[in-house]
């Protein structure tokens, strides 16, 4: 494909991770994301608000490239340190740059045990091949025990290491949302994604999250961009926040300027509640 | 008395895994019985068993295109009968040695299946088993019209290998390679499922949105897939003709393929045990057992019915195949037996 469109640097500031730039997608005659420019930095937890249908899940869809944006640009300082321009990759390249999402409607795997759907995380880490696997070589057999160890670490991380041996077909949705989060966590990310982590959780549950987003923050060095209906999370843990609606952007800034913003409180009040 | 059997078997496990890994053993010693399994029944069971293997194994290869990447395929059939045909022409035609054909006819059905992976990618469902049907019914149709080749509507024949020169083998010893074929294919997709690329290829299967969030190059898999699909597949063909000593059309038509799709769906989807046991039900009852019970035996095509009928009560009741069933009763036993352990 059109390499040389793709490896196009672009100087972004050191401290920046993520930079969306006039990104524009539209299905039919609607406009899902319309000219959104916000930036992430690096180790900050950002929100991305707005009322149900306002484009959120579209914008991660165009970040990831499970949507080719009809505009704009994404570029992404990858694990490297490199920047890149993420529009036009395949899909499943992103998350060798270090950017990894989770589903709004748990994607994972029911007929493979939790720690086997956490592996599956892990996928890109694996240099051995299916000839190696099949004939099961020394060297697949480290690989398999390495990852193994880790995922089992990220099971205890997430207080989750009990069920590591359960189908996923059978667990709440509370304990899904958290395999996924482990799943994702296997690439060692320095970009998740989350799109709404918190969707189904009961309250200690979530303020149990809030933590967990923090501590994965620190102790993976990532930065966080999520998408959450719950505004008491979204407060209590954003750094900062992008507000949109009908794929247009209505204020980025801390929760407090959020809050107060009028553009927003409109967005918000016009819709109900 | 079963119950003291399954204890004796579980010791020999326990001591021998030392030496092999505990799964190794297992089909190690499943092969064993499958060796001397012709000696114990009576009646032409070689020949019926040694069917039974050869479906086996292209069975296994569907198994892992459907019960694992979700990829359906009707043209089974077709990669078995153009590799039968080939290993027959090599050998028989031009001399080759028994692997050195092997390996060449297997190849290019390999290719063959290589680019139905590539077609994959554009169609899917039933639009994909109608693809693959269709290059069966060509391929069919070549081993009909292609005489100089194929032999036409006689077929072709092919002896029992000849492996090194040292070893002319006879029915009994050809029987013997199927088994170890059998049992090394076990061995090597039992790797396969539980490592990166079985995880990788359920998962494909289970979301492609998933996959391709976690990495996983969904046209790399299909087409990974495909070759081990249609490698087996051409394998169990090589087998077949050099086992049967003859390849003719017929043989390989959209029977043959629904037939492997059964072994599946009856002995059970992602399973491998399963799959050799469906094998067995399919391609040995009618001849093993159903024609030896008086009168009922005699019904024509009553073997058929009661597939049919299988089918649908398993499809129905038990989605996971009557291995399903056996591993519930295995496991109601060892439980039991460890409560009381424990106790
Ligand atoms: N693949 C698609 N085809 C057509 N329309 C789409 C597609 N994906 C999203 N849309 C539309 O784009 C708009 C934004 O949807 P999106 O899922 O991004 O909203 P959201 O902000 O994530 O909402 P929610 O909070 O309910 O998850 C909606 O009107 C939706 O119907
Ligand atoms: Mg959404």
């Amino acid at each position: 494909m059109s390499k040389k469109a793709i490896v196009v640097n672009k100087e972004l500031s050191n401290d920046i991770v993520l930079q969306v730039d006039n990104l524009s997608i539209a299905f039919g005659g609607l406009k899902a994301v319309d000219n959104l420019s916000f930036n992430i930095k690096k180790n900050e937890i950002f929100g991305l608000i707005g009322p149900n249908g306002a484009g959120k899940t579209t914008v991660f869809n165009c970040i990831t490239q499970f949507y080719r944006p009809n505009n704009g640009e994404v570029y992404f300082r990858t694990k490297r340190d490199k920047v890149v321009n993420l529009v036009g990759r395949p899909v499943y390249r992103i998350i060798r740059l270090g950017l990894v999402r989770t589903f709004q409607n748990v994607e994972l795997i029911r007929e493979l045990s939790v720690l086997d759907n956490l592996l599956v995380g892990a996928h890109i880490k694996y240099k051995t091949g299916f000839i190696s696997h099949m004939l099961k070589t020394k060297k697949a057999r480290k690989e398999e025990l390495d990852n193994r160890k880790k995922a089992i670490e990220v099971l205890k991380y997430l207080g989750i290491d009990h069920l590591k041996d359960f189908l996923a077909a059978g667990l709440s949705y509370g304990i899904l949302k958290r395999v996924e989060l482990g799943r994702a966590l296997m690439s060692d990310p320095n970009l998740l994604i989350l799109d709404e982590p918190a969707a189904g959780l009961n309250e200690t549950e979530t303020e149990q999250l809030a933590e967990t987003i923090r501590k994965i923050r620190d102790d993976f060095n990532s930065s966080i961009l999520l998408v959450e209906h719950d505004m008491r999370l979204v407060m209590n843990i954003c750094d900062r926040i992008c507000a949109i609606s009908f794929g247009k952007l209505l204020a980025i800034g801390t929760p407090k300027e959020i809050q107060s913003n009028k553009n927003v409180q409109e967005a918000y009040l016009g819709k109900d509640d | 008395m079963a119950i003291i059997s399954k204890k004796i078997i579980k010791d020999i496990f326990f001591k021998t895994s030392n030496i092999l890994p505990k799964p190794y053993v297992n089909y190690l010693l499943f092969g064993i019985i499958l060796v001397i399994l012709p000696y114990i029944v009576n009646g032409s069971t070689l020949l019926t068993i040694g069917s039974v293997i050869v479906y086996a194994i292209a069975a296994l290869g569907l198994n892992l295109l459907l019960g694992y990447s979700g990829l359906i395929s009707l043209g089974t059939a077709g990669f078995m009968g153009l590799s039968s045909y080939f290993a027959s022409y090599l050998t028989k035609d031009l001399n080759f040695p028994f692997f050195a054909s092997l390996l060449i006819s297997v190849f290019i059905p390999v290719i063959l299946g290589l680019l139905v992976g590539l077609v994959s990618l554009r169609i899917e469902g039933y639009y994909l088993a109608i693809a693959t049907l269709a290059v069966a019914e060509i391929l069919r149709r070549i081993f009909e019209k292609f005489i100089a080749f194929t032999g036409g509507y006689v077929g072709k024949t092919a002896d029992y290998p000849n492996i090194l020169n040292v070893f002319m083998l006879d029915r009994e010893g050809t029987y013997i390679i199927l088994v170890i074929f059998l049992i090394v294919i076990m061995i090597l997709t039992h790797n396969l499922i539980q490592s990166p690329t079985g995880r990788a290829l359920l998962t494909m299967r289970g979301s492609d949105a998933a996959a391709q969030a976690m990495g996983i190059d969904i046209l790399k898999y299909r087409l990974i897939a495909f070759a081990l699909a249609t490698l087996y597949a051409s394998i169990a063909g090589v087998l077949y003709v050099h086992f049967n000593e003859l390849t003719y059309p017929t043989i390989w038509n959209l029977g043959l393929s629904l037939n492997i799709l059964a072994i599946i769906i009856i002995g059970g989807i992602r399973s491998i045990s399963g799959t050799v046991l469906g094998a067995f039900v399919v391609y040995s009852f009618s001849d093993l057992i159903l024609k030896e019970i008086p009168f009922i035996g005699e019904i024509p095509g009553l073997s058929n019915i009661i597939f049919g009928v299988l089918i649908i009560v398993i499809i129905l009741f038990y989605p996971q195949g009557l291995i399903q069933i056996f591993k519930n009763i295995l496991k109601s036993i060892f439980i039991r037996k460890d409560v009381k352990a424990s106790e």
